[in-house]
């Protein structure tokens, strides 16, 4: 969700930040899990997961997920000053539909959105890997 | 006469919770809750859930005894339904919200439009007529709530408070803040627009209020009984005809009058997810009628004729 958001609603709408670092850092983040995950569950499916890749998913995600929210916070954070510039996808009153709606201060929600967001997926990531890979732990020393 | 004993086990751990020995055959379950409460007093009967099997249905309060496929030592499951809070007071909170937080706007009362217009009134007359029908539209369903219904339930969990006001005070505040904007701009078809819309609403809203009334006289007082609801003499409830829940088939109507009145964007959504959520219940009602009447008219859709 925040990936066709951050690719559509903001890089690819607001030309001006493509070439700010930031959004180097989120694609980098996010091919390298992308990579992972995809071949987590490839190898899932095909019954043959070999370690390296299940550790690989659950473990570095402890860098690469802050580096990623990073990333995405300052290109949202670049791309406001254009946004208000342009008004881009905003509607002012008055108008014959007795609406408004103004996209920066949704951008500005969206990043305080994050607040609450982050931590909670992050500790639960947190909590996956502690249950996942001492599971495997257990497992092995069984063998 | 033989006394039964009924144990009261956690249906999550079937740890023995109660044991109440000299029970009378045609006690009901509401009063095995009542006794229950006595040894537990923080699970009060509303919040009780007491079922033959840990992952079976509730049973009804009015269950009888000796009438449950048990031995004269009955195993009865209890799960906590967590705190509980009763329909009546989550009507009056969620619907007296709307009312006056849609009147802070219309009144224009500082810090919403800025120091300009404070107390100021709008020069346009369907702002004024706007008002008129969203208040009337909230004290309808007040005082319904307080005289008109009938619940089969008492209460509901305590976090649908949280929920449901959130829900309708927000959309209250949303489309009261654009209506009783200094910027609103009225109808475009102006003054026939709004005559039309109007009459739809009134329509609509005693369209909604027969069916109240007529669902009431369908439940005696203090009953749970359910009956197929018919038409009556009113011309109104003869939408029974067509719908099973006629009621939210006229609500949705009053929004789109409202929304045709105002001609304001978020009118028209809090119709819609309106419109949506009470299909969902339409569609749940319509098949609960199925289900428990043999004979139930066949030509009705459970919220729009023939459609839906």
């Amino acid at each position: 969700m925040s990936r066709v958001f951050l690719t559509w609603a903001v890089t690819h709408s607001v030309k001006e930040v493509q070439n700010e670092d930031s959004v180097l850092l989120f694609v980098v983040a996010w091919t390298i899990t992308e990579i992972i995950r995809y071949s987590f569950y490839t190898f899932s499916l095909l019954n043959h997961l070999p370690y390296l890749i299940k550790w690989a998913r659950y473990t570095l995600f402890i860098v690469l997920y802050p580096m990623g929210v990073s990333g995405e916070l300052l290109t949202i954070y670049a791309a406001l000053p254009f946004v208000r510039q342009a008004g881009l996808y905003s509607i002012s009153l008055p108008n014959k539909y007795n609406f408004s709606f103004d996209y920066y201060t949704f951008l500005i929600l969206v990043m305080i959105s994050y607040i609450p967001i982050f931590p909670q997926l992050y500790f639960h990531m947190l909590h996956q890997r502690r249950k996942v890979l001492s599971h495997t732990e257990e497992h092995k020393k069984s063998e | 006469m033989k006394h039964y004993e009924v144990e009261i086990l956690d249906a999550k751990t079937r740890d023995k919770l109660c044991f109440l020995d000299k029970v009378e055959p045609n006690a009901t379950i509401a009063e095995i809750k009542n006794l229950f409460t006595k040894s537990h007093p923080q699970w009060y009967p509303a919040r009780q859930s007491l079922r033959l099997d840990p992952k079976g249905k509730s049973l009804k309060d009015e269950d009888v005894l000796q009438n449950l496929p048990v031995g004269t030592t009955a195993t009865l499951y209890f799960r906590d339904l967590g705190a509980q809070i009763s329909w009546v007071t989550v009507f009056l909170t969620e619907y007296a919200g709307p009312l006056l937080i849609y009147l802070l706007f219309y009144f224009r009362v500082p810090f919403i439009y800025g120091p300009k217009y404070d107390f100021i009134s709008s020069k346009h007359s369907v702002v004024h007529l706007a008002c008129i029908c969203h208040s009337f539209h909230y004290i309808k369903r007040l005082l319904e709530t307080i005289f008109v219904h009938r619940f089969s339930h008492g209460t509901m969990p305590l976090r649908n408070i949280f929920k449901n006001c959130t829900y309708y005070w927000g959309f209250a505040a949303w489309m009261a803040y654009y209506i009783n904007h200094p910027l609103y701009t009225p109808p475009t078809y102006g003054d026939e627009q709004v005559k039309l819309a109007l009459i739809i609403f009134l329509f609509c809203q005693l369209g909604n209020f027969s069916i109240h009334i007529a669902l009431r006289n369908l439940r005696p007082a203090g009953s749970k009984t359910r009956k197929i609801p018919y038409p009556t003499k009113n011309p109104f409830t003869w939408l029974f005809l067509l719908v099973s829940c006629p009621n939210y088939t006229y609500e949705v109507g009053s929004w789109i009058g409202f929304a045709i009145m105002t001609q304001c964007l978020p009118v028209a959504l809090f119709s819609l997810v309106g419109f949506i959520q009470m299909t969902i219940w339409a569609k749940g009602k319509h098949r609960s009628y199925l289900k428990e009447f043999r004979d139930y008219p066949p030509l009705r859709s459970p919220i729009v004729p023939f459609l839906l």
